[in-house]
């Protein structure tokens, strides 16, 4: 056990770090700005395409498809790095973390062709088509029905909290291919076109800054079946290693931290007496975000030894979850009647706050996977 | 970066795993006055024997491997003034004879072992290494700790060239290792409990009320080992206070939950869950003494 980072880490980072200094100087305004807005999504594509060609956008593929050679830990880097500048990447770090890998594991030779080349270079996005009305946290009881109709499937259903629906070019789509099947089968995984005729996208305003989310109504849209990813009826083993790829998840704690930085900095600059009880909010809130980077380091350190993925992952989520709560709580302190000014941090980091306990695995659920795997509690 | 233990790291966690098992642990500390222990002279002569107080013996040393040893005996109630010993005693460059306390300069009152410490480490500006000239009065504290009350403190012992910040920073994360320690004991018992113990005609750990409190202490907990466990290895002040700080909330979620999950039980002198939990108490109010762990967490971080 030791906790000092490798060489080749440590240079990997202040390259990167001298990149983003000339990439974004000074307070890049898409850091305030939230990930999975249309200005956010947009700028990625100029941001990514720049980090492609630096080696940086998917260090960790294979060489074969643009990769150079990169260590679990320096994917780490690169993840925090980029978090803590707001996440230029925007949509497309789901791109490159888990949705090209799976495409690389169960994609066919024309499928690898085709899609994984404008995600390495950057200029692509897409959408996860996974939650619907009635198939939340409850993923599995997902009922858009997707029919085999000669070389094709008509998908019949919708959508819902789908971020980028309006801008993505493609959606990573989950189907029902056997309405009889046990509900974890009969799940397939289409890769499917935005241009689709039959689908029609609504705009669902979000609270979260300037986000939105989207509905995606299917209306007998044909998708080939050339894009379907994976066996039939087998994609729900399919997306769960695809999210397994990323085990631990986007390093929240890494913005979240950034956020009181730039915080603090602020009432600085404007010379406000900061309260020895406010004080104390922003030591706790940077000692919770302290210990959720270590407990994703521990993650990342399983996944370097090849580790089978485990309950540590969900004990790094929960901590990440609450680092953000507590830093919404430290920026209201600092900042406070200024939470009533649109875009103060206190007023975003409290949003996004709430986001961060529902995106990506609700908080209770995380709960019960440390309950049960970590802890070994009995079922119920 | 690595998290796993390495060979070292295991044999020295197994040796002194066997050696807490046979002097340490709740049946030890029972038979020593339970909540109100005298201090365990024997455990600690034997920790020093084998090695394992002097794991870090100088202020260059990584204090890693003695962080390990010292949530181990935390864990094991171990009675005796380890967490001083193994992590901040390296840093004052003099040899300690035995049992030692610590005050922050002025603090008076009750302070763990200073009734039976042969030094009293002094954090002020110098640091001082007193020798009592009179007894120190045993305070009657049923916190699992033998306390004393310091008064008066000696004249002289002025370290030179031993930085308050730097004790003040092991120091902290001392406490912090043996708060983690002492949480985790806490912790197992109950999850052993509420896994056996039927009511309902279930086990009262299958409902997911228990499972969400008992999976956040869970999760405070750890939190609070790692980071502790980085300060120590990397001797920074910054982040002794944060694990500090996570070490303090963590306890405050961790004591109340960890007594409701045990019910009635839970509070009774013969059942040893209180032996692991009241010790928390003593360790957050000298934690506090060394100044708001959370403000010192702010300030080592940023210039407020």
């Amino acid at each position: 056990m030791e906790f000092d980072w490798a060489e080749e880490d440590v240079s990997y980072r202040s390259e990167l770090q001298a990149f983003l200094q000339d990439e974004l100087p000074g307070r890049w305004e898409g850091a305030t700005a939230v990930l999975g807005s249309a200005e956010n999504a947009e700028y990625s594509r100029r941001f990514a395409g720049l980090l492609a060609d630096e080696g940086w956008l998917t260090p960790h593929w294979p060489a074969e498809w643009g990769g150079t050679g990169a260590t679990p830990w320096m994917l780490a880097v690169l993840g925090e790095e980029l978090w803590s500048r707001g996440e230029p990447r925007g949509p497309q770090y789901m791109n490159v973390n888990w949705i090209g890998p799976s495409i690389m594991a169960h994609g066919t030779a024309e499928q690898c062709e085709r899609y994984l080349p404008p995600i390495a270079a950057g200029d692509v996005i897409w959408c996860q088509g996974f939650s619907e009305p009635e198939a939340g946290t409850d993923l599995a009881s997902l009922r858009t029905r997707a029919v085999p109709d000669g070389d094709h499937y008509v998908v019949n259903g919708s959508k819902i909290w789908t971020s980028y629906g309006d801008i993505a070019d493609h959606c990573y789509l989950l189907v029902r291919t056997d309405p009889g099947a046990e509900r974890h089968h009969g799940i397939s995984v289409l890769l499917m076109d935005m241009d689709s005729p039959g689908l029609e996208v609504r705009p669902i305003p979000g609270m979260v800054g300037e986000h939105s989310f989207t509905e995606l109504f299917l209306s007998d849209v044909r998708v080939p079946a050339a894009n379907r990813l994976g066996p039939e009826n087998e994609g729900w083993a399919v997306v769960r290693e695809a999210l397994s790829f990323e085990r631990v998840g986007a390093p929240r704690w890494a913005r979240a931290a950034y956020v009181l930085d730039e915080t603090l900095q602020w009432a600085r600059e404007l010379g406000r007496v900061i309260e020895e009880s406010t004080v104390e909010a922003v030591g706790r809130a940077k000692a919770a975000c302290e210990a959720a980077r270590m407990l994703c380091y521990r993650v990342i350190d399983e996944r370097a030894r090849d580790l089978p993925p485990s309950p540590h992952a969900n004990v790094a989520r929960v901590a990440m979850v609450q680092a953000e709560r507590l830093t919404a709580d430290a920026c209201a302190a600092l900042q406070g009647n200024e939470i009533m000014r649109y875009g103060s941090s206190s007023d975003l980091q409290t949003r996004k706050s709430l986001a961060a306990g529902v995106a990506a695995g609700t908080y209770e659920v995380q709960l019960n996977l440390v309950a049960r795997r970590h802890l070994g509690l009995p079922k119920s | 970066m690595d998290f796993a233990l390495n060979s070292d790291q295991q044999a020295v966690l197994e040796a002194v795993g066997t050696l807490l098992s046979r002097h340490a642990g709740p049946a030890r500390l029972q038979q020593l006055g339970g909540d109100e222990p005298d201090y365990d002279h024997d455990l600690e002569k034997r920790l020093l024997e084998a090695g394992f107080l002097d794991l870090a013996t100088t202020r260059s040393t990584c204090r890693l491997d003695a962080a390990l040893v010292l949530e181990a005996v935390s864990g094991a109630l171990g009675s005796c003034a380890a967490g001083w010993r193994l992590l901040v005693a390296p840093t004052l460059d003099t040899d300690l004879p035995g049992p030692v306390a610590l005050v922050p300069d002025g603090r008076r009152g009750p302070v763990r072992f200073a009734a039976d410490a042969d030094a009293i480490v002094v954090i002020g500006s110098p640091v001082r290494l007193v020798r009592p000239d009179r007894s120190i009065a045993r305070v009657r504290s049923r916190l699992g700790w033998p306390v004393g009350e310091v008064r008066e403190l000696p004249a002289g012992g002025d370290l030179d060239g031993v930085d308050p910040a730097e004790v003040r920073t092991w120091a902290r994360t001392a406490l912090a290792v043996e708060m983690v320690g002492a949480m985790q004991l806490a912790l197992d018992m109950t999850v052993r409990h509420v896994s056996d113990r039927r009511q309902f005609d279930r086990a009262i750990g299958s409902f997911q009320a228990v499972q969400h409190g008992l999976a956040e202490c869970s999760v405070a907990v750890e939190g609070a080992r790692w980071l502790a466990l980085e300060a120590a290895f990397t001797g920074s002040a910054a982040a002794a206070a944060a694990s500090l700080t996570h070490a303090v909330d963590a306890s405050r979620l961790v004591f109340g939950r960890v007594h409701q999950y045990h019910g009635a039980m839970g509070f009774t002198r013969e059942y040893d869950l209180h032996l692991a939990t009241m010790r928390l108490l003593a360790l957050r109010s000298e934690a506090e003494a060394l100044g708001s762990p959370a403000a010192a967490c702010a300030a080592e971080h940023w210039t407020i």
